[in-house]
């Protein structure tokens, strides 16, 4: 696009290219160097006062050996491999439902995505009411009812449970999201498909949940990944990993052995963990997305 | 056809009321009087109702400090949030393709780092920084944009826009900023108040930032005032709960306020 090599020119491409510095220096400092540190650390004993004292593997034989770190992994797998694709599932179901056109349908769409602009910390203490076994109003609903309903949160069996519950409630992005893709579909294809006999059934699964699936697909990794840290604030302030360690998942693992214990090397040790973790799931996601023929166009990146 | 419309129609009303329901459940508890032993059945309201934990909270806590606090932070990040994510969205646009390409890619991988992994060594350089303990750790993140998501909302936004108008607006004699700012910015308008809004919850709400990089109470910001609370009086429910919904008030409040803005471009984008 130059035709003439000047110094006005040359300039003003760097500039377009300045714009772009802030954002490269802050990935540098916030991600790039703390990331680099956490691999780093794991091999040291470090408690943030004294100097770093090379420790070596002893970090990471630690960790493997703490009964704890294992359950802590166990916890977060199971609060993440069941969940997330029903709450997928959900967001998805519940765009169909609010898709095409009403009088409230506006409102009713604001309303799913209110629970996920209330903050964590109150969202968490909204539950902890609600779930209260005695007087919290789900359980008098469900006694009015007949049924005779479980201690919740106190219970090491329905603690997880419990956190899956009200998660349910925060599926506002995911909704949102499933249903610009929906409407992305062109009417045609539905109107065709109902023309040849296609029922309701019939026409979701066979026609639409595949033209879907890229996007429901990325909407899980998000909502794992969500889940799995949005969830700290719900667990240190509902259960503190209770009870029995119930609730103990692998962010209140980094949690306590960072800021309670001041063991930088095991909780940096723990994160390695996390970016295994991280990078087999985004392999997965890479190699589905070939098989689904997903190229790098933009239309992917509906995050 | 018309009993399927009302059963659809009934049914999107249901699950709107199960979805509000949180929320009403926080509100009437709130309103139960102090003192007063809990109901043991369900009500919808309170015998007596009583707006009088509203101004218990700021009797036990300096909760009209840490509003500010909250204030100030989301003061600060959202403003330099929308800058340097709309810069850097917009610096994309205009590289060639090829370069687009590495930068949407290294935007993605960023995204997938797991913030747990970031939560102690932030707070190590945050530290050495000085900020440990300031309003700074709290906005840190705004620096690069608070997400590589919005850096690519706003670079699907600009992306769109012909490079004629920019070269137009070259000819005009406008910088690189001022074309940001009277060109560009103005066309994704519905991107920026999205990311504004999201950023103003993001932060209104952070509780994690607070919890690790803060240790002056008087720099509390309202979620870690929940838990202080909490931690004063466990089984007030009715206080602890009118706290929340004071905490919760100035992000519903706004999302509501926008939603005339939202719903308009929905039907533009949308309509079928």
């Amino acid at each position: 696009m130059l035709t003439r090599f000047s110094l006005t020119n040359l300039s003003h491409q760097t500039r377009w290219r300045l714009l772009l510095l802030p954002y490269a220096v802050g990935i540098i400092f916030l991600v790039v160097i703390p990331a680099l540190l956490s691999f780093g650390l794991a091999f040291f004993h470090y408690d943030a006062l004294s100097s770093p004292v090379w420790a070596g593997t002893l970090n990471f034989v630690l960790a493997y050996t703490d009964e704890l770190f294992s359950l802590s992994i166990r916890n977060s797998l199971s609060l993440i491999l069941i969940p997330v694709p029903l709450r997928v599932l959900g967001a998805f179901l519940l765009a169909r439902l609010m898709q095409g056109n009403g009088r409230f349908l506006t409102w009713f769409r604001s309303i799913i995505y209110l629970p996920t602009v209330v903050p964590a910390a109150a969202f968490a203490l909204a539950w902890l009411w609600i779930l209260n076994p005695l007087y919290g109003p789900l359980n008098l609903l469900l006694q009015t009812i007949g049924l005779n309903p479980p201690a919740w949160l106190v219970d090491p069996v329905w603690a997880k449970p419990s956190l899956v519950l009200m998660g349910l409630w925060q599926i506002g992005e995911g909704f949102i999201v499933s249903l610009a893709a929906l409407y992305d579909i062109p009417a045609e294809l539905e109107d065709v498909a109902r023309i040849d006999g296609a029922g309701s059934v019939a026409l979701l699964g066979r026609i639409i949940l595949p033209l879907i699936a890229p996007i429901l697909l990325l909407l899980a990794f998000r909502d794992a990944i969500f889940t799995f840290q949005e969830s700290f604030t719900h667990i240190y302030l509902m259960t503190r990993g209770g009870p029995y360690y119930a609730t103990y998942t692998l962010p209140y693992f980094i949690y306590e052995q960072g800021f309670d214990l001041r063991a930088f090397g095991p909780a940096s040790a723990a994160m390695w963990v996390l970016y295994a973790l991280t990078g087999l799931i985004v392999a997965a996601l890479y190699v589905v997305a070939r098989q689904w023929h997903i190229g790098t166009t933009e239309e992917t990146f509906v995050l | 056809m018309s009993s399927n419309h009302k059963g659809l129609a009934a049914l999107r009303l249901l699950v709107a009321i199960i979805f509000l329901l949180p929320l009403l459940w926080m509100i009437t508890a709130s309103l139960h009087p102090p003192g007063e032993p809990l109901p043991t059945s369900l009500r919808l309201l309170p015998v007596r109702p009583t707006l009088a934990h509203y101004g218990r909270i700021f009797q036990l806590l300096p909760l009209g400090r840490y509003t500010l606090n909250s204030l100030l932070v989301v003061a600060l990040a959202v403003p330099i949030t929308l800058s340097v994510s709309s810069w850097a969205g917009l610096g994309m646009a205009r590289l060639p393709q090829a370069a687009q390409r590495r930068w949407v890619v290294l935007s993605l991988a960023v995204l997938m780092v797991p913030g747990v992994a970031l939560w102690s060594t932030r707070f190590l350089i945050y530290r050495q920084l000085g900020w440990y303990d300031t309003v700074w750790a709290l906005v840190a993140p705004a620096w690069m944009g608070t997400s590589p998501f919005y850096v690519l909302m706003f670079y699907r936004a600009f992306h769109r826009i012909p490079a004629g108008i920019f070269d137009a607006a070259r000819l005009e004699g406008a910088g690189v900023l001022q074309t940001w700012w009277r060109v560009a910015l103005p066309m994704a308008r519905t991107t920026a108040v999205a990311v504004a809004l999201l950023t103003f919850v993001l932060y209104w709400g952070d509780f994690i930032s607070p919890l690790l990089y803060l240790r002056s109470g008087s720099r509390y910001t309202l979620p870690v005032a929940l838990q202080t609370l909490q931690q004063l009086s466990r089984s007030d429910w009715a206080l602890m709960l009118a706290a929340a919904v004071w905490t919760m008030i100035v992000p519903i409040g706004l999302f509501l306020l926008l939603q005339p803005i939202f719903n308009r471009s929905q039907k533009r984008n949308l309509s079928q």
